[in-house]
């Protein structure tokens, strides 16, 4: 019986081979852009009531109680839950997947970030004609914006990051300082401060994180990228926005008042339960990540908002987050378009995301939800780090846009800035270097450099 | 093609050798031969040569996320050698080659020649813990040593700590490849050990009784004459480590999530060919790097082999 | 080569077997020597870098995540918190580990038995038969050593993508079946440990080739075997890069993906785990198999190894 199936499956490998070998070379690029016409509620209601099974890329933790939810709403359709791997794990894997035209899940977490680089490759479906644009109402502005645009909806946001500034109040007041810095020229000088009257750092910026600085760059204004959709992108990596924000911190490298650890790795967890590091300039998410490493410190922790370039400011950036699209190629594009807004939109789900896994909200509705905003963290002192983190959300700026290609930029992200964060090197040029190496592999690859 | 020397060098007294058998050769034994030989190969054909081809299909053409794929001959292989990235990961490879390979065989000998003058307390003992790395995953290893090597908590840290020293970084740019040749060492030093100990233990004994008899210290036997009695296992040792430092992939991959800054996207030239596979979404470069690279390989194995079969030749 | 003129390269590798048994009998391991302190000092001082970071892997698994980073690494911390661990290794997302234990073996032991029996009957052959495009097909074989697993790894992966293997244990199994070194050794053993006037009387007898092949040969053949099968199975079930690619279902991962997988969600950005102590006790028990496996068996391996010396 096995030795069978052996010899069943080398033939068909031996003729699959000869298709590939003689077929045609697969070609990528272009734009869809079709817009069908919308799907009917009756479509959507035979869809729904058609004994259906959907495969569900995540890497969400216990999402299957989210799952569970949209299974009892709609029992024909069944979800298989599977986790590839966290997203740079994920993507190469979903990329194999579309290449060979098998195997690929119907509906796929995927960042922000990275929704361009698949909707480049045609491999996301247009939620538009399945209700996508009725739902832009229900999301906050600025991540509607990262999942839509004049040409489609490519996504369903999930979860979303806004910068905050988490800090230790007890390190704070035994270096004198009575509240969080107010703008990045008070952060500068608490730095010192700290640093001379209890040795930690105020903070530390990871060379491995081009999440963190592409966020920090958000923050100050700066557009490093665009995208048409189609073959043309900006890339304005060294502008005066992103060198302010490299000179401000390689300013407080140099004066060792910063450490450049490597974010998320034993050590750097590690730093903040000793009180190495006295603040974590970071996401809506960050919040639970030092309940469950830093837990010896419970109560010390404060949330604030992000300190300002400019005094009387209220601006903020975003840092991770993801999205559930549907990958084209899927058999069932209504259950799966479908599955995707029931996970992200619906109130049950949604607040569930937010209070048990601790994703940030995005959708108005949860962000303004009593049941979100007035929970109350022992962790930070009794801080309703939520409500705080909400309003946070209303002032990250709306028009900020990704390359179709941000694997590439962040692995090449390390090589040059990166580097020169983790060595305490010239982070100037290094940016400079950066945008170099961006511009001439996206001319490599045929896109147009604006 | 590791043994395509030794075959050539026996040529001449196959020359003498096979037409004799040749012509015993019966039609039931050369239906026997095949039938033997043929699962192997249809195996060996499917799993590597049609992949293999596959290969070097792909890798004549050139893509673009824009424009898609499109034939180029050998446009490819003259980017890779113009590529810094590729030549960074073999410059980091020929460390390997001169530095690594040689420090392991190195005390893999010497541990080896140890055990076998039985002269050594618990050596049955000691010859299989020192083996036991070797059934290690290479995976297992790397997040194991990874944790050893942190700054802050790692044990080395802690150590170094103890004695009143400075943690020395070795997750830092500077001391990334040094970190790297010892989780390899570590993990096959063992291995090495069993194959030349193996070697030296079936020397007859005959060969030094006499020198020992003359006199001769241990490590004059040692030096002349059982080294020279296990040149061939030495060979292997060294053209596995050979072919084992071209094809570095796990060690960096697992250490890049720990290390990233200073492990970078092009460590090894493996490494370099996965990253442009599966994250800059290049097959077709990947895979003109890799044919590169597996003819580079066939080249020193060769050469390796063609050197000391002159010096066997000469002595 | 000839059978009748092993190449210089092997020849001391392999002993004859005649040679062999007769250094052993000449020479005992523990011959009554005078021992050397100064080498059994030096070799039991390597000992520590070889099996100290064993032992930091035990006691870490012994350990909570707090103590993991805040007690020393070579006792034990605060809490012992070995069952604990090992309880939640076991439980963490539904048990999955003890599937990619199970997982791990199944591949090992499948691609071991049948990378052994292939290369067995092809190295045979190619000892024993004199044919036309025997060296062609020798040089062939171990020519595929020197390819990086990189040139093939995507090829291979849309090729099984359109014959419907990606995400099947196929995937893992059928790539490893294939052993050049199992070949190589198997045909240098064969060509000392199988007689040729063995098999002409068998054949003058009127056993058929396969009869003596089945019969005589695999008998005589049976250390190098052994050691092809302990060399595949480690091969497998050490294997990451293939597993790696072809696999995405996590209920089909072996350990090794599995854990590395873990050591990234540890690590990555994507979800709050803080799962160090579980990767360290999963690490430590997904090694204890392989280790217990060669302890025994060594009898097996080391008389294998010392036919040539080859590794995977």
């Amino acid at each position: 019986m096995k030795r069978t199936h052996a010899a069943t499956t080398l033939v068909s490998l031996a003729v699959a081979s000869t298709l590939i070998l003689s077929g045609c070379t697969p070609s990528a690029g272009g734009n869809a852009g079709s817009t069908t016409a919308a799907v009917s509620q009756a479509d959507i209601d035979k869809a729904m009531q058609t004994p259906t099974t959907l495969t569900f890329w995540t890497w969400v933790p216990d999402i299957q109680q989210e799952v569970d939810l949209f299974e009892a709403k709609y029992p024909a359709i069944k979800v298989e839950v599977v986790n590839v791997g966290t997203g740079t794990v994920q993507y190469p894997k979903l990329r194999t997947a579309l290449k060979a035209g098998k195997g690929a899940p119907d509906v796929a977490q995927i960042e922000y970030q990275y929704i361009p680089s698949f909707r480049q490759t045609n491999s996301l479906v247009n939620l538009q004609p399945y209700g996508g644009d009725e739902l832009k109402s229900k999301y906050v502005d600025w991540v509607w914006n990262q999942v839509a645009d004049d040409k489609g909806v490519w996504s369903i946001p999930q979860d979303s990051g806004p910068l905050g500034n988490l800090y230790r109040s007890d390190i704070y007041s035994a270096a004198g300082l009575s509240q969080a810095p107010a703008t990045w020229a008070d952060f500068a000088s608490d730095a010192q401060t700290i640093k001379d009257k209890t040795g930690s750092y105020i903070s530390n910026l990871p060379g491995n994180d081009p999440g963190q600085v592409v966020g920090l760059f958000w923050q100050a204004g700066a557009k490093p990228f665009s995208y048409d959709g189609d073959k043309t992108v900006g890339i304005d990596l060294d502008s005066a926005a992103t060198q302010k924000v490299v000179k401000f911190w390689q300013d407080l490298i140099d004066k060792d008042l910063v450490s450049t650890d490597a974010d998320f790795n034993d050590a750097w967890y590690q730093g903040f339960s000793s009180g190495k590091y006295a603040s974590w300039q970071t996401a809506a998410w960050g919040p639970v990540f030092l309940q469950g490493t830093a837990a010896n410190t419970s109560g010390k922790w404060t949330a604030a908002k992000i300190p300002q370039w400019n005094a009387g400011d209220d601006v903020s950036g975003n840092w991770g987050g993801s999205s559930d699209a549907v990958i084209t190629g899927t058999k069932n594009p209504i259950a799966a378009a479908e599955f995707s807004k029931f996970l992200n939109g619906d109130a049950e789900s949604t607040l569930t995301f937010a209070n048990k896994q601790f994703l940030f909200p995005t959708t108005t509705d949860t962000l303004t939800s009593p049941d979100f905003t007035g929970q109350a963290s022992e962790f930070y002192g009794g801080q309703k780090v939520n409500e705080l983190f909400a309003g946070v959300s209303d002032t990250v700026s709306t028009d900020f846009q990704w390359l179709p290609f941000m694997d590439y930029v962040y692995s090449s992200f390390n090589d040059t800035l990166g580097t020169a964060i983790a060595d305490k090197a010239d982070m100037s040029s290094a940016l400079t270097a950066w945008q170099d190496a961006v511009v001439a592999y996206a001319k490599q690859q045929g896109f147009t450099v604006k | 093609m590791s043994a395509a020397p030794p075959l050539r060098r026996t040529s001449p007294s196959r020359a003498s050798a096979a037409p004799a058998r040749r012509s015993t050769i019966r039609r039931p034994q050369l239906f026997a031969a095949w039938a033997l030989i043929v699962p192997f190969l249809i195996v060996f054909a499917a799993m590597f040569l049609v992949p293999l081809g596959y290969a070097g299909y792909l890798s004549t053409f050139t893509s673009q996320l824009v424009g898609g794929e499109v034939f180029s001959g050998l446009a490819n292989y003259t980017r890779a050698l113009q590529d810094p990235s590729f030549w960074a990961g073999l410059g980091r490879v020929a460390m390997f080659l001169f530095v690594q390979v040689p420090i392991m065989l190195v005390i893999a000998l010497f541990i080896a020649l140890a055990l076998d003058t039985g002269r050594v307390k618990g050596g049955k003992f000691v010859r299989l813990a020192i083996f036991v790395p070797y059934a290690v995953p290479g995976v297992v290893a790397t997040l194991m040593w990874g944790y050893l090597y942190g700054t802050d908590s790692g044990l080395i840290a802690q150590l170094f700590r103890a004695v009143g020293l400075d943690a020395p970084t070795l997750l830092s740019p500077q001391n990334i490849l040094g970190s790297t040749m010892n989780i390899v060492s570590w993990e096959f030093i063992g291995y090495n050990m069993i194959v030349l100990y193996a070697a030296l233990r079936s020397v007859p004994t005959e060969m030094y009784e006499a020198a020992e008899i003359d006199g001769a210290g241990a490590w004059r036997t040692a030096w002349s004459i059982k080294i020279p009695a296990i040149r061939p296992a030495i060979m292997l040792t060294i053209i596995f480590s050979v072919i084992g430092s071209f094809q570095l992939f796990n060690e960096p991959n697992l250490l890049y999530s720990i290390a990233p800054n200073a492990i970078g996207s092009d460590f090894s030239p493996n490494l370099y060919a996965y990253n442009v596979a599966f994250k800059n979404q290049d097959i077709n470069y990947a895979a003109a790097i890799a044919f590169l690279l597996g003819f580079l390989i066939m080249i020193i194995s060769y050469v390796v082999q063609l050197a000391t079969a002159r010096k066997e030749r000469l002595s | 080569m000839t059978v009748a003129t092993p190449s210089p390269f092997v020849s001391s590798a392999v002993p004859s077997r005649k040679e062999a048994a007769r250094a052993r009998g000449k020479r005992p391991v523990e011959r009554d020597k005078r021992r050397s302190s100064v080498l059994t000092i030096i070799l039991w001082m390597t000992l520590a870098y070889f099996l100290l970071p064993l032992v930091w892997l035990f006691l870490s698994s012994t350990k909570t995540n707090g103590d993991l980073f805040s007690t020393f690494g070579l006792w034990f911390g605060q809490t012992f918190a070995l069952f604990d661990n090992v309880g939640q290794l076991f439980t963490f997302q539904d048990g999955i580990f003890v599937r990619w234990m199970g997982n791990t073996a199944l591949y090992a032991i499948t691609s071991a038995v049948g990378a052994a029996l292939l290369a067995t009957m092809c190295g045979y052959a190619l000892a024993k038969y004199v044919f036309k495009g025997r060296s062609f097909v020798f040089a062939l074989i171990l020519g595929a050593v020197m390819v990086p697993l990189t040139a093939l790894a995507i090829p291979t992966y849309l090729l099984f993508s359109a014959a419907n293997l990606v995400d099947t244990p196929w995937a893992i199994i059928l790539p490893s079946l294939v052993s050049p070194f199992g070949v190589y050794l198997i045909r240098v053993y064969a060509a000392d440990a199988v007689d040729d006037s063995l098999i002409e009387a068998a054949r003058i007898d009127g056993a058929g080739e396969f009869r003596i092949f089945t019969t005589i040969a695999s008998r005589l053949l049976a250390p190098g075997i052994v050691t092809v099968l302990l060399f595949a199975l480690v091969s497998t079930w050490n294997n990451y890069f293939l597993p790696l690619i072809m696999l995405n279902n996590p209920a089909l991962f072996p350990a090794t993906v599995g854990l590395a997988q873990w050591q990234q969600a540890a690590t990555g950005g994507g979800g709050a785990q803080v799962l160090f102590s579980t990767v360290l006790t999963g690490s430590f028990v997904s090694i204890i198999p392989l280790v217990v496996a060669f302890l025994f068996l060594q009898r097996y391996w080391q008389s294998g190894l010392s036919t040539g010396g080859v590794k995977g």
